[in-house]
C-alpha cells in the first residue's frame, strides 16, 4: 500500500512534466505549423518586393472601435485600419481621404461643411463607403449609451446638438450631420471651427459600415474578424498583450500607394528587452528610454523626433493657503526663471528634449499666410539665476517675507521622485529662503490634487487633438475646465474669446490674435515653460517615412511607411 | 476523506467571500478613477458622465451588492481597460503563458532541486556538498530579473542562441523557464539537503541499515520520502507565487502572462479586471493549500487527513 502511494506520487510529478511537455508540444506543433504555414507562405510570396515593417508596441491594444480609441496605441492602429474625411499624412499634413479635401464646400458664415465623397471607397466586404456611414460613425459616437469620452470632447459645443445629445436631451439623429445623397456628407456646426480639417481626420469621426457594426453586436472590434477596414490596412491576427499584424488591404482605394505588404506589431513592455530584439534583428525600429538614449546617441540609426508635448511648471494661484505668494508677479517670475531646465531634462529624461520659454510648441502650426511657425521664440521665462534673484528680492519686499514654503506635487515613480529632488534643491540653491516640501502620490491622486487646486506647485505637460494653437492657448482662460493654475487676466480671455468667435473665418487675425494671447500669458509667467519633449528612436536605414511625428492624432501614418532595402 | 474536503470547500467559499469584500472596499479607496489618462481633458460634467455610464457613481455599498449579485452568477462584468472585453476572456486569454511558465519552471526547479539537496546531503561535508550550498546561496539571494538580463543578454543578444524574448514557439519558453526556475530549485536544495541529513541520522534509518535493506532502497524508499514532507510545504504556496508573481519576468520576456495584467489593471483602475485576477489568485492560492494537505497523507501515512483518529 505504501508503494502505492509513493508510485502515486512520482506518477503525479511525472504526469506533470509530462503535461507542461504538452502544452510545450501543443503549441510546438501548433506553432510548428503556423510557422511551417508561414514559412511556405513566405517561400512563395517572398520576392524583392516583399515589404513587412517590424515593430513593437509598449502595451496591447485597448481597443479597436474606432469612438471609444482614446490613448496612442489604439488612434495608431484605428487610423491604419480605418478612413475617414480626410488622413493625416507624414509630418502632420492633412490629405484627402473619403473626402476629397480639394471639393469642400463651407458656407460663409463658417457653419456648414459639404464634403463631397470619392465613389471608389469601400469596404473590406465589397460595400461602397457612403455618406450613410459617417452619419451612422457620428451618431453612434455621440450617442451617450456608448460612452466615448473624445466624441463628447471633441462635438460637445460644435456640431450642432451634440452638447444636447450627450446629456440625453435629444436623440442621436438629431445630430447636426446628414447625407443628402450616398456621396455628400453635410456637417452643421454651432460656431466656426477654424481647425475643421484636423477635425475631420480624427479618430473619432470614423465612417462605419452600420449593417456589419450591428450584426457584431457586443463583440465588434473584439478581434479581427470582427472589424471592417476602409483604410490602406486590415488587421488579420491579434492575439492579446501579444501582438498584432496588419496586412495591406488590397481593396483600398490608394492601394497602389501603400508600399508595406504588412506591419507585425509585437507588444514588449520592457525598454532593454525592445532593444534586444532591434540588436538581434527581430525588430527594423525600437523606441530608446532613459540610459539607453545617451548609450545610443551616437548610433548612426539614432534618431531624435519632436513632439508637440509640451511641460511646465504649475504655479497655483487658486491655493488655499499660499494664494497671496502666487498671485504676486515677481514671486511667479522668480520661480519660473530659477532653475535650470537643461538640467531638468538631463535629470528626467536623459535625451534631447528642448527646454523651452513658450507653452505653444514649435513646429506644430503656421502662419496662413506666410507659413512662418507660430513659435517665434521668447525668453521672458528663460533660465536666469540673477534676474530670479532680483525678482525674488522684489517678491521679498511687496509681500514681506523672508522664508516661505512651498509643496512640490509630483509623481510616485523614480522619474517623478528624481524630478522632486531636483526641483527642491535647485529652487532653493537659487532663491533664498524658500524651502520646498516635496510630495510624492500616485498619478491618479495628483490628478485629483490638481483638479481640485489642493497644491502650490506641480509639473504637468498638454499634448494637442487637433492642430491648432488653441488647443494650448484655451487652457488658461478664466475659469477654463483645465485652468488649474487659477491664472486670469481679461485682456488673454477677450483675445481668446475673439479667436473662438468673430475671427474664427478671418484666419490670419486669429493666429496673431493667439500669438498676442500667448505673449501675455508668458508675461504674466501664468505657468512656467520646461521643455518641448522628444522621442529618441534606433531605426534601420531602410525604414523610410518615420522620420517626422505627427503633431496630433497617431504618432506616424503607415500608409506612407517603406522599407527600401 | 469526503466529509473533510467537503467541510474545506465550505471554508474555501467563506474565506472567498471575505477576500472579494476586503479587496473591493479596498479598491475602491484607490484615489482616481478608471478614466485618470485624459481626466485632465474632461470637465467637471464630462467626468461625472462617464462615471454614471459605467455606474460608478452610485453608493459604493449599492456597486458591492450589484457586483456581487454578478460574479455569483459567474458575471465579472467587462473591462474598462480594454474596451468592452469579458473579464473572464481577458483573464483567460492570459493565464495559459503563466500557467505554462510556472509549471515548467516549478516542476524542471524542483526536481533539480531535489536531486541537488539529495546528492549534497549524501555527499555531506565533501566538495560536492559546498558546490550545491553555493548554488543554493546565489539562487535564493540573487533575484529572477538579475538571472534574466544576463541571460536574455549572454545567451540571446552575445551568442545568438535563443531568442531574447516573445511566447511563440518552445525555444522560446527556455530562458524564461530558467530565470525563473532558479529560486524553487534553490529552495528545494536547501530543504532537501536539511531534511535528508536529519532523516539520515534518525534511528529507522540506522535500522535499516542494520537490517541489511540496500543503500538505493533506504535513500529512495525511506528518506525521500519523509525528507519530502517540508519541501511539499514549500511548494504549495511557490506554485501559486510563481504563477502570480512571474511579473518582472514576463515583462523582460514579453510573456502576455496574469502577473503583468494584474499590476497593469491596478494602474488603470480596471476595476472588474482588479476584482477577477484577485479572486482567481485566491481561488489557486486555496486550492493549493488543499492539494498540498492532501499530499501530505498520500506521503506520510501518519498525517490523517481526516482528523477523526489520532
Amino acid at each position: 500500500m505504501r508503494q502505492n502511494k509513493w508510485f502515486l506520487l512520482v506518477v503525479a510529478l511525472l504526469l506533470g512534466l509530462v503535461l507542461a511537455a504538452c502544452s510545450t508540444t501543443g503549441s510546438d506543433s501548433e506553432e510548428g505549423s503556423e510557422e511551417e504555414g508561414n514559412t511556405n507562405e513566405s517561400e512563395s510570396t517572398q520576392t524583392d518586393e516583399e515589404k513587412v515593417l517590424n515593430i513593437a508596441a509598449t502595451a496591447d491594444i485597448p481597443t479597436m472601435d474606432p469612438i471609444m480609441a482614446e490613448d496612442n496605441v489604439s488612434f495608431q492602429y484605428v487610423s491604419a485600419v480605418y478612413e475617414g474625411l480626410y488622413r493625416i499624412a507624414t509630418g502632420g499634413e492633412i490629405v484627402s481621404g473619403v473626402a476629397n479635401k480639394d471639393e469642400t464646400e463651407i458656407s460663409e458664415d463658417g457653419l456648414t461643411y459639404t464634403f463631397h465623397l470619392r465613389e471608389d471607397a469601400t469596404w473590406e466586404n465589397g460595400d461602397p463607403v457612403t455618406a450613410q456611414d459617417f452619419v451612422y460613425g457620428w451618431q453612434r459616437a455621440i450617442d451617450p449609451d456608448n460612452g466615448s469620452f473624445y466624441a463628447n470632447y471633441l462635438m460637445s459645443g460644435k456640431i450642432k446638438n451634440a452638447a444636447e445629445i450627450y446629456a440625453g436631451d435629444m436623440e442621436p439623429s438629431e445630430l447636426g450631420v446628414s447625407a443628402p445623397d450616398d456621396y455628400t456628407f453635410v456637417v452643421e456646426l454651432e460656431k466656426a471651427v477654424p481647425y475643421m480639417d484636423s477635425y475631420a481626420a480624427f479618430m473619432t469621426f470614423l465612417p462605419l459600415n452600420q449593417e456589419f457594426v450591428e450584426e457584431q453586436g457586443e463583440d465588434f472590434a473584439l478581434a479581427p474578424e470582427n472589424m471592417l477596414s476602409n483604410g490602406p490596412f486590415k488587421m488579420t491576427e491579434w492575439e492579446t498583450e501579444s501582438g498584432w499584424v496588419l496586412e495591406k488591404n488590397e481593396d483600398y482605394w490608394d492601394a497602389e500607394n501603400v508600399a508595406l505588404n504588412s506591419i507585425n506589431v509585437k507588444v514588449i513592455k520592457d525598454a532593454d528587452t525592445g532593444l534586444s530584439n532591434y540588436e538581434v534583428g527581430e525588430l527594423d525600429r525600437v523606441s530608446l528610454q532613459g540610459a539607453q538614449v545617451k548609450d545610443n546617441q551616437t548610433s548612426p540609426e539614432f534618431k531624435s523626433l519632436t513632439e508637440t508635448s509640451v511641460f511646465w511648471l504649475k504655479m497655483n494661484q487658486a491655493s488655499a493657503e499660499k494664494s497671496e505668494y502666487m498671485q504676486n508677479l515677481n514671486f511667479r517670475m522668480a520661480l519660473a526663471k530659477g532653475f535650470d531646465k537643461q538640467s531638468y531634462i538631463d535629470v528626467a529624461y536623459g535625451n534631447d528634449s528642448e527646454p523651452v520659454n513658450y507653452f505653444v510648441p514649435h513646429d506644430f502650426v503656421q502662419h496662413p499666410e506666410t507659413g512662418e511657425d507660430f513659435q517665434t521664440g521668447s525668453d521672458v521665462l528663460a533660465f536666469d539665476v540673477e534676474a530670479a534673484q532680483e525678482y525674488w528680492e522684489k517678491a521679498k519686499e511687496e509681500l514681506g517675507f523672508e522664508e516661505v514654503t512651498l509643496s512640490f506635487l509630483s509623481g510616485d515613480t523614480d522619474v517623478s521622485k528624481s524630478i522632486s529632488e531636483f526641483m527642491k534643491t535647485e529652487l532653493e540653491e537659487n532663491l533664498e529662503g524658500l524651502t520646498l516640501e516635496t510630495v510624492n502620490v500616485p498619478w491618479a491622486q495628483q490628478l485629483e490634487l490638481m483638479r481640485k487646486h489642493e497644491y502650490e506647485l506641480a509639473v504637468s505637460g498638454w499634448g494637442p487633438d487637433y492642430k491648432d494653437a488653441i488647443s494650448f492657448v484655451d487652457l488658461w482662460v478664466t475659469g477654463g475646465e483645465n485652468n488649474d493654475v487659477g491664472y486670469s487676466n481679461e485682456d488673454y480671455d477677450a483675445l481668446v474669446k475673439s479667436a473662438k468667435n468673430e475671427l474664427a473665418t478671418k484666419p490670419v487675425e486669429r493666429f496673431e490674435a493667439l500669438q498676442q494671447a500667448e505673449k501675455i500669458a508668458l508675461e504674466d509667467a501664468a505657468i512656467a515653460p520646461i521643455m518641448q519633449r522628444k522621442t529618441s528612436v534606433l531605426s534601420k536605414d531602410y525604414v523610410k517615412g518615420m522620420d517626422t511625428m505627427n503633431p496630433f492624432g497617431n504618432d506616424y501614418s503607415f500608409k506612407y511607411v517603406d522599407i527600401q532595402k | 476523506m469526503a466529509k473533510y474536503i467537503l467541510q474545506r470547500l465550505i471554508y474555501m467559499i467563506i474565506t472567498l467571500f471575505i477576500i472579494a469584500t476586503a479587496t473591493f472596499f479596498l479598491m475602491k479607496m484607490l484615489p482616481g478613477s478608471p478614466f485618470d489618462a485624459n481626466a485632465q481633458k474632461m470637465s467637471e460634467e464630462q467626468y461625472e458622465s462617464m462615471l454614471e455610464h459605467y455606474g460608478l457613481d452610485e453608493p459604493v455599498p449599492v456597486q458591492y451588492v450589484k457586483y456581487m449579485a454578478g460574479m455569483v452568477q459567474g458575471d465579472l462584468g467587462v473591462s474598462f481597460q480594454y474596451d468592452n472585453r469579458a473579464v473572464t476572456d481577458v483573464i483567460l486569454d492570459r493565464l495559459g503563458p503563466s500557467a505554462q511558465l510556472g509549471a515548467q519552471a516549478l516542476i524542471i526547479g524542483a526536481i533539480l532541486g531535489i536531486i541537488l539537496g539529495m546528492v549534497a546531503a549524501i555527499r555531506h561535508n565533501t566538495w560536492v556538498d559546498y558546490t550545491s550550498n553555493v548554488i543554493a546561496v546565489i539562487g535564493i539571494s540573487i533575484p529572477s530579473f538579475v538571472f534574466a538580463g544576463i541571460l536574455q543578454y549572454y545567451l540571446a543578444v552575445q551568442w545568438r542562441l535563443f531568442p531574447p524574448s516573445f511566447w511563440e514557439t518552445p525555444i522560446h519558453t527556455v530562458l524564461p523557464t530558467i530565470a525563473l526556475m532558479i529560486f524553487p530549485m534553490a529552495i528545494c536544495a536547501r530543504f532537501m539537503r536539511t531534511e535528508m541529513l536529519e532523516v539520515l541520522g534518525s534511528d529507522y534509518i540506522e535500522l535499516a541499515r542494520a537490517k541489511g535493506v540496500s543503500s538505493n532502497s533506504i535513500m529512495f524508499k525511506h528518506a525521500m520520502r519523509n525528507a519530502l514532507i517540508p519541501v511539499i510545504t514549500v511548494l504549495g504556496p511557490m506554485t501559486v507565487s510563481l504563477m502570480t508573481g512571474t511579473l518582472v519576468i514576463e515583462q523582460i520576456f514579453a510573456v502576455p502572462g496574469i502577473g503583468e495584467q494584474f499590476v497593469s489593471s491596478i494602474n488603470t483602475k480596471d476595476y472588474p479586471v482588479i476584482m477577477g485576477t484577485t479572486m482567481l489568485f485566491s481561488i489557486l492560492f486555496i486550492v493549493v493549500i488543499l492539494i498540498v494537505d492532501l499530499l501530505y497523507g498520500l506521503i506520510d501515512p501518519r498525517i490523517r487527513i481526516s482528523g477523526g483518529k489520532k
